[in-house]
This record gives structure tokens, sequence and C-alpha cells, in this order.
């Protein structure tokens, strides 16, 4: 800490030669002058005093008859005339501490934590169209209103936090996991009707009055299961209807078809090894690079962009990209009939496993692949059993009528 | 030849009375870190000073402090700190 103190005040490393160096160590400290590192070299000896006393020992010297040489200055009353001698240097180190501190007062990089439905690309386009982007000032960004917009915004968004970390804004946000129900408002009734054609092959009923049997088949709209549950009079009339929501797990067979169409010929990018880089500075949402005409007729880019590990820790939206463009022809090819079949088998495959996702069984499959000159054409057939049924409104008429039992 | 008597009448008082050296009778308080550094107080001055020895005079008496590589840390009126390997520590 005294030699911080010292450093400020400025000292002085001195030599030492002459007859008596331990007496003048001595009257130095008999006058109170603090001498420090002090190491003896030979004949010589070397230690440090501070700047104001270095002007007190003239009289020592004299008296002990030693010779004092100055071998180092240092400390900031020898450091600040170096640096006002150096103008650019001072310049630009001013500039820089300004320049700092002007971008302190900016927002330079937004970042989006917790997000998994709503993706960084479609909060970012939201946070644009609210005019919240890099380079903005932070005394313009409400952060509560912010949180609110996201909120109202997207519906699965249950809480949200926006805050500032420097010049970083950070938007922390909660999405509902929990699994998005039906709601089904209290007393809304309805019956389950088919919404395919098909055998019922297999029907558990929870709710409502079953009006198909395993094995009947059914249309397209026929109810399964009505929502109109008749209560009996002793005398076996019907006295009213109560309206329930139609509730059963009912499982129909049906056909499904699946259609594909394959070109026989296609074009096909023929790369022909040619490229061209192109380097470019980007600022924000600004780029920067040099002037240049079309490389090639035909080509495509591929750019790759990176941020230096320092710029992204101190928040600096810049960023440095290579634009890789390439050259290539479009070649007409022809699909063989093995690559037809197995490019067409994919895409069957693929809508399979899309019905099996669903819960459809698949009982039996027919597949047929064709060629009909200009293009390869599947048809495929499928029997499968999957859920029947949906909620439909009871038709108006009915809720709650009461039919007079037969005298 | 006459022995020369040790203790003075002062120094009796503060060994009767049990009062600390140091404050009452000037002694000189040497305090070593290991082999590698030594504080020195209560001292009058540097007589010599080596890189291998430095006599102080004290109030009572001499000290030598011989070692090697000896450096004076920093060096006031009040203490000293003195670093470097030390050997010995004699009293003369």
């Amino acid at each position: 800490m005294l030699r911080f103190f010292y450093l400020l005040r400025g000292y002085v490393m001195i030599r030492l030669t002459g007859f008596a160096p331990e007496r003048f160590m001595n009257l130095c400290s008999n006058k109170g002058i603090l001498l420090w590192d002090v190491n003896k070299c030979g004949q010589e000896y070397t230690m440090c005093i501070g700047l104001k006393e270095f002007r007190q020992i003239k009289s020592i010297v004299r008296k002990t008859g030693t010779r004092v040489a100055v071998l180092k200055r240092c400390g900031l009353p020898f450091f600040v005339p170096k640096m006002l001698a150096r103008k650019c240097f001072l310049f630009g180190m001013i500039l820089a501490i300004g320049f700092w501190i002007v971008s302190s007062f900016f927002v330079w990089d937004i970042r989006a934590e917790g997000n998994l439905c709503v993706t960084k690309d479609q909060l970012f386009a939201f946070l644009e169209e609210n005019e919240i982007y890099r380079g903005m000032r932070k005394s313009s960004l409400d952060i509560e209103s912010l949180e609110k917009q996201i909120r109202r915004q997207y519906p699965i968004v249950t809480w949200t936090s926006a805050k500032l970390e420097g010049t970083r804004l950070v938007i922390q946000i909660k999405e509902n996991d929990m699994p998005d129900y039906e709601r089904v408002q209290d007393g809304e009734a309805g019956n389950l009707s088919a919404d395919f054609d098909g055998t019922i092959v297999s029907m558990i009923v929870r709710e409502g009055v079953p009006k198909v049997k395993i094995g009947d088949s059914v249309e397209r709209g026929t109810v399964l299961v009505e929502g109109k549950i008749p209560v009996m009079n002793e005398d076996a009339t019907v006295r009213e209807y109560l309206s329930v929501k139609a509730d059963a797990d009912i499982v129909a067979e049906h056909t499904r078809s699946f259609h594909d169409e394959l070109k026989k010929s296609y074009l096909q990018k023929d790369y022909t090894g040619r490229i061209r880089k192109e380097a470019y500075i980007r600022f924000g949402s600004r780029q920067l690079k040099l002037p240049a005409d079309s490389p090639f007729a035909v080509y495509d880019s591929v750019v790759r962009e990176t941020r230096p590990e320092v710029f992204e820790l101190l928040k600096i939206p810049l960023y440095f990209g290579e634009i890789t463009h390439r050259e290539y022809q479009n070649t007409q090819h022809y699909h063989t009939m093995e690559e037809a079949k197995g490019i067409l088998s994919d895409n069957l495959t693929l809508f399979l496993e899309t019905l099996v996702e669903k819960g459809v069984q698949i009982i039996e499959k027919d597949v047929k692949i064709e060629h009909d000159g200009t293009k390869w054409i599947l048809d495929c057939n499928l029997c499968v059993r999957e859920r029947i049924g949906i909620l439909t409104e009871i038709p108006e008429e009915n809720v709650g009528e009461a039919e007079e039992a037969p005298q | 030849m006459k022995k020369k008597s040790v203790s003075s009448s002062a120094e009796k008082i503060v060994d009767r009375f049990h009062l600390p050296r140091d404050i009452c009778a000037g002694a000189i308080c040497i305090s070593l870190t290991g082999d590698r550094e030594a504080w020195i107080e209560n001292y009058r001055g540097i007589l010599e000073y080596t890189d291998t020895s430095i006599l102080l005079q004290s109030k009572t008496c001499r000290v030598c402090l011989e070692g090697e590589g000896l450096a004076i840390d920093y060096y006031t009126n009040e203490d000293m700190k003195i670093s470097g390997l030390i050997r010995c520590v004699k009293y003369l």
C-alpha cells in the first residue's frame, strides 16, 4: 500500500557510492526519510527514495561525502508529462474511453433463454416489430411493457422476465409444458359422430347412449354415441332428456389410400468445381464488403459467419463472414427404376410412420408402383384400424324433448 | 581482569517489575521469520552493510546478522526489514 502511494507521489531509484554509505542511510532515517529496496552490488549501493525526499538529501550527501546518481524514475509525476508529450496516444485513449462510455448507453446484444416452442427467429422478429433491436438506446427500452407484450403475443408463455445485463438484454421465458387439453365448458353436450366410413371393431362407452354396435358399418356423420340420455318415469314414459358430452373409445376398420408421384426426369446441380470466396464484416445489421460483380452465371452461395469470443464477451455485434460462391450447371437426370422405387418407398414409409404415431394400426397394405412414360406412380391401399368419432352438436329440436309413452 | 557489571540499576528495576525490556530499557527487538526475513526495532543505526553481513548499533549492544544476499527491504528511524538467507545473529 505504501508503495502505491509512492507510485502516486513518484520515487527514484538511486545509486550511492562513496566513503560512508551507512552514515548516509543513518542520517536519512534520522531525518525521517524512508529508504527501501536497499541492495549492495559490489562497491555500490542501490536504493529507492521518494521524489519529495530526494530533494532533501543534498545536505546529507555533502556531509557524508557520497555521490548519488539517479538510475530510474518511477511514478505518476514522471508518467504524466510523458503521456502529455504523446498527444496522439492520449487523444486515442480519451477517444476509446469516450467510445466505451457512449457504447454503454446502447443495447448491443439480445439473448433469449428458455424458449422451446417460440423460436428465436419468431421472438426476434416480434421484438423488431416492437422496435427493440441491437443498437437501440437503453433509455428507450420499457422492460415491463416488453414482458407484457411477449406474454400477450404468445399465450404459451406463462412467465417472462427481461433484464439488462450491462449492454445485453436477456429475455427469459417459461413456456407452458403441460399438455394442452381440449377445454370443454361445463354443460357443453354433444353426440359422438363418425368422421369417416368404416366398420366398428371395438367399442367402450363411458358417457352417452350407444347407437351402433361392434360389426356395424357406419358412414361419415352417423351418430355413434348420443349425448342425450332419457330419464324414464315409473310408467316407462320419458320424463326428460339429460344432455351429456358423449365419451367413448371406438375403433373402426376402414381403408385409406396413399398416392405419390415422381417425375422421371429431374434437374440436378452439377458443380463445376469453380468457387470464389468473398469476405465481409457485419456490424449489427450493416454488412461491409468489397464491391464485386456477379461471380458466375449460375451459382449458389454458402455463408459462414463467426463472432470472435472477445466480441461475444464484450457484447459487440461484430461478425466476420465468408461467402463461398459455387458455380454449377443444371443437368437433366433420369431416375432409374431402383432409385424411383427407393424414393417412393421412403415417402410411403414416412407416411406409415406418421400413421403409427397417431395410434393407427395397419392391418393390410397393397402397394403398386407403375410407370406411365413421364412419371413413376405409387398407389397404396391400406386397411387400418383407428379411432373414430368426433364431437358434434345435438340437434336442437331433440334436446330436452320428452316423448309420450304409448298408452 | 575485573568483570564488567552486566546489569545496570535501570535493568534491575525493569527485571523487578517485569516491565517490557524493549520499551523501558531500549533493548533491540529482532523478529525472525524462518531464515529469510528479519524485522528489527530499537536500533540506532547501521554501522556496516555488505551483502553477507549487517552490523547494527543498538542502545545496549551491537548486533551482527550474517548470511548471503542480504538486502534491506526498507529502512526508517523506527524499524527495518532485512531479507536474504540469514545464517546467524551475533551479539557483540
